[in-house]
């Protein structure tokens, strides 16, 4: 049989809902300062860019099932159409990279949203931003951002890209999605949010 | 008895260490093929096909490859000379893919260190974390090489499986990448572990589909040859020797219990390595329908308050090996031999007289993550 065939054979895999969350994918609730959190994510509340889910905080903090963590400080509803990501991994543990590119799984579809990876900063409309920025990237990392048409948008992808996690420094970026590493649908509630949807 | 690679200051071998240089890996030594004057084509780091970031230089006259270069250009420093918890949770982001492999080899080898005796379920569980493991990064490499060879619905389906899998680590670990699960004393478990049946039906009717494809196959067979007795992971095996950690590493005697049977092909190329991997995927399952989990505290009773240990699994490309040297709490010094670092030297060595078109398959069928091969201990 064809593998045309035997596509159309396994019918719809896309979940209109989001089915499953792994518990320390989700934002966390609790009360009061944690004094061993290797980040210090606990200093002043919870702060979900800082916390790497090491559940070292467990059970003074837990997680919420709340997915959708991510914030934006700039929306571009141009890209409501047709969004195109440029991925860097600048310095991650490639877990997130995984994730990224699992959006794109049956069970999500991000072509269903009109959201695309792209092959060059060329033709993307935002850069996705994963692990912390090593010196050997920090090149890489600008030449990619300055070769970008405007509008665009730089997307922080995990918590080494927002606040440098464990290892260094992270990124200035519109988006952050914290993390560690983020699951498809807070990367997918994310992105939609930046495009001014939800 | 075998040479595994460099360890530190040590040569690691299957049954001890060495102070010293390993010797040179003679199987693996570069041709000399520059007959005309050509050009090096840069790859990377940063660039639409690649899933991390590498420079690879391509010197090639045309259409074959006279010589290749891998540049890790992500270099990170690991703080891990610190108290045993903390280092702990660096380990586990050295690389996310073959997370809990480093850190149970790291954590073995501590124990080793201290004279800790783990109890027989948290070693059980250590394998069925490590087959997990093993199942989703061959499930990714197997995408990377379809994808490559422009199959969209094996790539599709073969994504749907990685997030099935990733979802049934999850649900029994609590973190789709072991994250936060293993540590001296403790293996954190939430349930038992379901759905494995369905993935075992799906993937059968994928891998034989895409294995009995022709056109696939002249994609793959006779590229990036490589015939090492002395090789690790699935390279070694696509080439008919048995090396593998789990019949020769820390947990060998639970393996042996399990029934494990290692997986062989007879031609050391892409399509031996990618046979390798999809029967290893099966046999992966079929281990863990025999385990039955639950959760384990234990008390990690120290015979000793100081000492150094090594710990070796295999890592779904390969032996991965720590050596740990630990006094009372504190991580004094660390080694690490990836299994990416002798991938590296076998890909750019099977890369020599091949054609320009037949990279990208022999790249991702090595299953290289270049995040454990950049990392400096501090």
């Amino acid at each position: 049989m064809s593998w045309f065939l035997k596509g159309i054979r396994k019918g719809i895999k896309t979940e209109k809902e989001v089915k499953e969350i792994a518990p320390w994918a989700t934002s966390l609730i609790g009360n009061g300062k944690f004094d061993d959190c290797p980040t210090k994510a606990l200093d002043n509340g919870w702060n979900s860019g800082k916390c790497i889910f090491c559940r070292k905080c467990y059970p003074n903090y837990s997680p919420s099932g709340d997915y959708r963590m991510g914030s934006v400080t700039r929306r571009v509803p141009l890209f409501k159409r047709s969004f195109y990501l440029y991925p860097i991994d600048t310095g991650s543990c490639g877990s997130c990279n995984v994730e990224l590119k699992l959006i794109s799984s049956p069970q999500y579809d991000m072509t269903r949203f009109g959201i695309f990876f792209t092959n060059t900063p060329r033709h993307a409309d935002a850069l996705v931003v994963m692990g912390v920025l090593t010196d050997g990237m920090e090149d890489a990392f600008r030449r990619a951002f300055d070769a970008m048409p405007n509008p665009k948008l730089v997307i922080a992808l995990g918590s080494c890209a927002i606040s440098g996690g464990l290892f260094g420094k992270g990124v200035k970026a519109d988006v952050i999605i914290p993390g560690c590493p983020p699951s498809p649908p807070t990367i997918i509630d994310a992105i939609l949010r930046a495009r001014g949807e939800k | 008895m075998r040479m595994i690679g460099q360890l530190g200051e040590f040569c690691l071998y299957s049954d001890r260490i060495e102070k010293g240089i390993c010797p040179e890996r003679e199987t693996l030594k570069k041709e000399n093929y520059r007959s005309i004057q050509g050009f090096t084509f840069a790859y990377g780091p940063s660039a639409g096909g690649l899933l991390e970031s590498v420079g690879i230089d391509l010197d090639t006259f045309g259409e074959y490859i006279s010589d290749v270069k891998v540049i890790p250009y992500k270099i990170r420093k690991v703080r891990v000379k610190s108290i045993i918890d903390n280092s702990i949770l660096y380990v586990e982001r050295i690389n996310g893919s073959f997370s809990a492999s480093h850190t149970i080899s790291f954590i073995t080898a501590i124990e080793e260190g201290l004279g800790i005796e783990p109890p027989y379920e948290v070693k059980i569980g250590r394998i069925v974390e490590m087959e997990l493991e093993r199942i989703r990064n061959h499930l990714i490499v197997m995408q990377r090489v379809v994808e490559a060879a422009g199959f969209s619905v094996p790539s599709f389906q073969l994504l749907y499986l990685i997030e099935k899998v990733n979802r049934v680590i999850a649900k029994s670990f609590g973190h789709r990448y072991f994250y936060g699960v293993n540590g001296l004393g403790s293996l954190r478990f939430y349930e038992e572990i379901k759905s494995l049946e369905e993935i075992k039906k799906e993937y059968k009717e994928i891998y034989r589909g895409i294995i009995d494809n022709r056109i696939f196959i002249d994609r793959l067979q006779s590229n990036g040859v490589i015939v090492d007795k002395e090789g690790i992971g699935p390279v070694a095996r696509s080439a008919s020797f048995k090396n593998d950690a789990r019949n020769d590493g820390n947990y060998a005697e639970i393996y042996k219990e399990l029934g494990f049977s290692t997986v062989t092909y007879d031609e050391g190329d892409a399509f031996g390595r990618f046979i390798v991997r999809g029967e290893e995927v099966e046999e992966s399952l079929r281990i863990l329908s025999s385990i039955n989990l639950h959760s384990v505290e234990y008390e990690s009773k120290k015979r000793n308050n100081e000492g150094e240990g090594i710990g070796r699994v295999e890592s779904p490309s390969g032996d991965l090996a720590y050596y740990v040297k630990v006094n009372e709490n504190i991580i004094k010094e660390v080694y690490l031999f990836a299994p990416s670092s002798y991938n590296i030297l076998a890909f750019s060595s099977s890369m020599v007289k091949n054609i320009f078109t037949d990279f990208p398959f022999n790249w991702e069928s090595f299953g290289i993550w270049l995040s454990e091969v950049g990392v400096i201990f501090e």
